[in-house]
């Protein structure tokens, strides 16, 4: 099946100095991929980069098309680490955030949309506040709408930049199982960049690990035994990692480990 | 009023005034959204420098401005996306490169006197038919231009990145955006003079978005704000004989603050 993503020596700099240096991957159709890495190591960069919203070296294809010929935005919905929260009197309601999900389509609202709107509105609970003026809700609720807007095209990949940090326990909850049911049961391939491993980890499948270069990216099991990992983590945070996914009987510290002899 | 309106350079002020102010309180709209408001105040500066050559050769202060502020826009936006510029910076960067080079013909030629301070404080009541006509068709093609890409427009000002990401040409809108305000401030110069322009492009957008609900409400008031203000300011001018161009943003000033006191009583109510 074809590639969702394929990167061949991306790098980027800032001002000549570098921020990421010839990362090369492949994303296939229904991974469910946890990007995390220090603060500072590239994971926002590298996802502005595959979209086009920073000018990097090497050869990105979404979909198997080339990045400056991909028109099928459709496909894929985003979710940036900050959103438009700043812009503080933009007289826009919560429907018509969500219908810019779909404003690729044309300039103009096309029929049938709003069906779309109100299926991603009910898919992420924020129906409720389809009237409503967007700067009114909380900073969770905007999380969550913008959450409908990046499904609204109901896209074959999603790419989300530390999306639950405003939210509380039980929308992040809420929000992970969604991510999980979209993987799972539509095939919804899914880039994430998270802190909240233990959450996450329920659900993904594998990991891909930043700091400037490309340190790791292979499946949970592969993580926990890898040396770069523990040469960047150190043997028992990657370790922990390993035991709050439940990665039960490959533990790379064997005998030595708290964590089994406390499990 | 009645002799007030049955002059014919007063109905072609009103006429023009209303046109333009129409069309550069909805292009403000979109500016003030995505906190380029002052791009009008630098355009209007750099106008001095069209209106400088225009004077001193003898030839049509707006068609010998048009260029020069177009490309100075369109300078603005590339020293935001490739030096990475604050918009502020750049604007300050273009508005003073223009000002000076303005100043510097003004002195080699010895001055204009009457004729360039009738740019710099605006004189409504000299719009020619010509220009009247122009002003029509810069609000038709402002109002075409939002009823035709108001989603690729408003999702281009809420989330630029967002909006690049679902393929909107935000590039393309942010150009025209800019392009289509340059041609607004040349033609306002006359209304309210070069130093009035960007209160013509920010103030009744501010108010409007003062007391609004929804975008489109926005929209229509900050036209209505803009238009009135040039009726009033017009008719106070004409009473009180006071200055057209000061008239009209001191118009739009009182519509302003009672936008905040309006907005501050809903609230509390």
């Amino acid at each position: 099946m074809r590639e969702v993503i394929s990167a061949r020596d991306v790098c980027f700099a800032y001002a000549r100095v570098p921020v990421l240096e010839h990362i090369s991957f492949t994303v296939e159709p229904g991974d469910y991929i946890g990007l995390i890495g220090p603060n500072g190591g590239g994971k926002t960069t590298l996802l502005k980069v595959l979209l086009g919203l920073e000018k990097g070296c090497g050869d990105i294809k979404l979909f198997g098309t080339p990045l400056a010929q991909f028109t099928g935005w459709d496909k894929i919905g985003y979710l940036a680490q900050k959103s438009p929260v700043a812009q503080s009197r933009f007289p826009i309601s919560v429907q018509e955030v969500v219908l810019m999900g779909l404003a690729g389509r044309g300039a103009r609202v096309g029929r049938g949309e709003l069906k779309d709107v109100y299926d991603a509105m009910q898919q992420t609970r924020t129906r409720q506040y389809a009237g409503r003026i967007f700067h009114d809700l909380s900073i969770g609720q905007q999380q969550r709408v913008l959450l409908a807007r990046a499904l609204v095209s109901k896209p074959q990949l999603l790419i989300l930049d530390e999306p639950s940090t405003a939210l509380d326990a039980e929308s992040r909850e809420m929000f992970f199982d969604l991510l999980g049911e979209l993987n799972s049961k539509h095939r919804t391939t899914i880039l994430l960049i998270t802190h909240d491993t233990g959450e996450v980890g329920k659900h993904i499948s594998k990991f891909m690990y930043v700091d400037k270069t490309l340190v790791f990216f292979g499946t949970k099991q592969e993580f926990c035994h890898s040396q770069e990992v523990a040469k960047k983590l150190g043997p028992f945070a990657q370790h922990t990692i390993d035991h709050l996914h439940n990665i039960h009987g490959h533990c790379p510290l064997g005998a030595d480990c708290r964590e089994c002899q406390h499990g | 009023m009645v002799e007030f309106l049955s002059y014919g350079f007063v109905q072609r002020g009103l006429l023009a005034g209303s046109l333009v102010a129409a069309a550069c309180a909805l292009l403000g709209v979109f500016l003030v959204l995505k906190r380029l408001s002052l791009i009008g105040d630098g355009m209007s500066h750099v106008c001095l420098t069209g209106v400088a050559v225009a004077l001193l050769t003898s030839t049509s202060p707006v068609y010998m401005s048009l260029p020069v502020v177009a490309l100075s826009s369109l300078g603005i936006m590339k020293l935001t996306q490739k030096f990475r510029i604050y918009g502020d910076a750049a604007i300050g960067i273009v508005s003073a490169a223009g000002l000076s080079v303005g100043l510097l013909i003004t002195a080699l030629a010895g001055g204009f006197n009457t004729d360039l301070l009738g740019y710099l404080f605006g004189s409504i009541l000299t719009v020619t038919t010509e220009e009247t006509v122009l002003c029509a068709g810069l609000l038709v093609l402002v109002g075409g231009g939002i009823f035709m890409g108001y989603r690729w427009l408003v999702a281009t000002c809420f989330d630029e990145a967002f909006a690049h990401t679902r393929g909107v040409p935000t590039q393309a809108v942010n150009t025209v955006l800019v392009l289509v305000t340059s041609v607004a401030v040349v033609l306002s110069f006359k209304v309210v003079g070069i130093f009035l322009i960007s209160a013509l492009i920010i103030i009744p957008p501010v108010s409007a978005l003062l007391i609004s609900h929804t975008f489109k409400q926005v929209l229509w008031l900050a036209a209505v704000f803009g238009v009135g203000s040039v009726w009033v300011g017009i008719y106070a001018s004409f009473v009180l004989n006071i200055p057209s161009g000061a008239a009209i943003i001191l118009v739009s000033l009182i519509f302003l603050f009672a936008c905040y006191v309006w907005s501050k009583g809903v609230h509390r109510g």
